[in-house]
């Protein structure tokens, strides 16, 4: 499988830091960003393959992220991931049109089967 | 001309002395008392007395005869109708008096004494007559009426101020009482409301005594809802229990109030009357709110280094280089267990938040349950290799319900029938269609319950006794899962022996809470 391109926003710099680890195993290419500010941009830039977004974050929320990802004509398809450990984070990542949520603490293998079951999606879609 | 010599006195006999002899004997025969006093010699004394006066006073007539009336009072001499017989006498008139007599015994007596003068032909009184009656009786008769009506008397002002007391009492607690109250008569029309119902709403008694409670300020409580419900109390004895009215209140604001209203349960005058008591919620909700946001906000935050703690564990499990020594790994593994036991802490503490103030949403939908159990037991299974958990019977059966929180209640059942039996390495589960339910029971060979805790367990930080001791926990599982059950309206229940093992089971309706009792 060829590599893909991730880009994770957290604004929690130990998550940044544990996706990084955990995601450079896979071989896909990784793009962190705690300032979830700078997505919108950093995906026009790099035009990624995936997003795992956090919700809680300042200024703009994972949620807010997801809205405008899918309200886009180019990333209305687009796989999302939301990682959150809000109570009520798989109602929101449902009610926004997430493609998967994953509850944090997370199980890593968890978390990657996720990550690799977005792209099989993407390859059979395509 | 007097009737003597008028010829009155000639009765049967014929001569004056046969006349007079049978007017003493009549006189003898009287049952009054009868004496004469001679008023023409100093101090008018007793010149005559018949037999009935001798009887009355205890005295032999010659004790009576030459004496002063007086004599019979005794030392009883300050009675003032005594000033009234003298005047009458120096002023030649006749009266009537009771007055206390005394026997020669010094027994008292009342007499009831008639007096009259008697003339001559001048006019001029010669003697008095006076005619006695013993009214003793009828005297300790009027007595006892009278102390028997001031008896009465005190004891109805007794009761009447215990009454008022109480009354005031009563009036006083309902005034203070920091919750709202109106009596409605059948109408709903408002009779009574107290202070603390005033004082929230900002209004006076005089607009709202007497008004419909549907009139009240601005319509607030003219419900559809509530008006039905306070329709059937009175025939059905139905109370309205806890009622919740959200409005724009004139004075006041927005503001959550809390209906509860009771038929009346008194005959009389009060019957048929509605208690309708009205709190004010407001700020309760807006705390409970704001300890919920706390707590979703703190577990949220101690979830977050939680997480990469959990990740870089398994990081590390995942790269455990080849000469790591078993200790090295075991180390790994038990910070791995208790990371996860953190976990589950926090997510229990906002669960019984969430639960104590009614918060738990139910996200239901149909699932497949004989699936939702294996997974679950499959699951626990990976996490305890050397236990033997046996997963008995099916269902196929398609249940509505939240299904994470049924992961949850057979998770911990699983759990606890580990944990609560050391020496036992075998649990089993059992799920089968049982009517319009399905039930799972989880039964484990460990330490058991005594009967005295299996009321108990289910309580919120309940432990046994000689549970607290030996395994760890804060006693809210089980409380949880027993809340989740009842949100399902299920049942959720034990059955176990000390030194034996436990059973847990419960069920759940298949059709999910909304099929059930409608």
């Amino acid at each position: 499988m060829e590599n893909k391109k991730i880009l994770v926003c957290d604004d929690d710099p130990g998550i940044i830091d544990l996706l990084g680890v955990i995601l450079e195993d896979t071989g896909h290419d990784i793009i962190t960003e705690i300032n979830s500010l700078n997505v919108p941009a950093l995906i026009e830039r790099e035009k990624p393959d995936l997003l795992i977004l956090d919700l809680w974050m300042p200024v703009v929320s994972g949620d807010q992220l997801l809205q405008m990802v899918r309200k886009n004509p180019d990333l209305e398809n687009i796989p999302v991931i939301i990682i959150s450990a809000s109570r009520d984070g798989k109602a929101i990542a449902n009610k926004f049109g997430a493609t998967a949520f994953v509850a944090k603490p997370f199980d890593i293998d968890d978390l990657i089967n996720t990550v690799e079951s977005q792209f099989q999606k993407t390859v059979l879609m395509e | 001309m007097n009737k003597f010599q008028k010829g009155k006195f000639n009765l049967s006999g014929t001569s004056i002395k046969e006349n007079f002899e049978l007017l003493t004997k009549a006189l003898d025969a009287s049952i009054s008392g009868i004496i004469i006093t001679d008023n023409n010699q100093p101090d008018n004394p007793i010149v005559y007395c018949n037999a009935a006066f001798e009887r009355m006073t205890g005295y032999s007539r010659n004790e009576i005869i030459g004496h002063n009336c007086r004599f019979l009072q005794a030392q009883d001499r300050s009675q003032k109708e005594r000033e009234m017989l003298a005047k009458c006498v120096k002023e030649g008139k006749e009266c009537q008096v009771d007055i206390r007599n005394y026997r020669k015994n010094g027994d008292l007596f009342y007499n009831e004494l008639f007096m009259s003068p008697v003339k001559d032909q001048n006019g001029l009184v010669t003697h008095f007559i006076g005619v006695q009656n013993d009214v003793t009786t009828r005297k300790n008769a009027e007595h006892d009426l009278r102390q028997q009506k001031s008896i009465m008397e005190r004891k109805i002002e007794e009761r009447t101020a215990d009454l008022r007391d109480s009354e005031a009492f009563l009036t006083s607690i309902i005034e203070t009482v920091r919750e709202g109250l109106l009596v409605l008569d059948p109408n709903f029309n408002v009779l009574s409301a107290n202070y603390h119902f005033l004082r929230t709403f900002k209004v006076s008694a005089e607009e709202t005594v007497g008004k419909q409670l549907y009139q009240l300020g601005s319509n607030q409580w003219d419900i559809p809802q509530l008006r039905e419900l306070l329709v059937k109390i009175l025939p059905t004895n139905n109370p309205v229990v806890d009622f919740e009215v959200e409005h724009d209140f004139p004075h006041i604001g927005r503001k959550l109030m809390l209906l509860n209203a009771y038929r009346i349960e008194l005959e009389g005058q009060y019957k048929d009357q509605i208690l309708l008591a009205i709190e004010d919620i407001t700020d309760r909700k807006e705390i409970e709110r704001r300890k919920d946001d706390f707590l979703s906000i703190a577990s949220h935050e101690l979830k977050t280094p939680l997480t990469t703690i959990k990740g870089f564990i398994q990081v590390l499990q995942k790269n455990t280089p080849e000469q790591a020594t078993d200790k090295f790994k075991t180390v790994l593994e038990k910070v791995a267990t208790y990371v996860n036991r953190l976990n589950n802490l926090i997510s229990e503490l906002l669960d019984v938040s969430r639960i104590q103030t009614g918060n738990i949403e139910l996200h239901n939908s149909p699932f497949d349950f004989d699936k939702v159990v294996k997974e679950a037991v499959e699951g626990i299974r990976a996490t305890v290799p050397e236990h033997t958990i046996t997963l008995m019977g099916s269902t196929s059966a398609e249940v509505i319900g939240d299904e994470s929180h049924i992961i949850q209640v057979i998770n911990n059942l699983l759990s606890n029938a580990i944990k609560y039996a050391p020496d036992s390495k075998t649990v089993e589960v059992n799920i089968a269609n049982i009517s319009e339910y399905v039930k799972v029971s989880v039964k484990d060979f460990g330490v058991g319950i005594n009967s005295e805790d299996t009321k108990k367990v289910f309580d919120r930080f309940y432990r046994g006794n000689d549970v607290q001791k030996k395994f760890p926990g804060m006693g809210i599982g089980l409380y949880i899962c027993d809340q989740i059950i009842k949100n399902h309206q299920g049942t959720l229940w034990v059955e176990s022996e000390k030194g034996k093992g436990s059973v847990f089971s419960f069920t759940l309706p298949k059709g999910g809470k909304e099929l059930d009792g409608k």
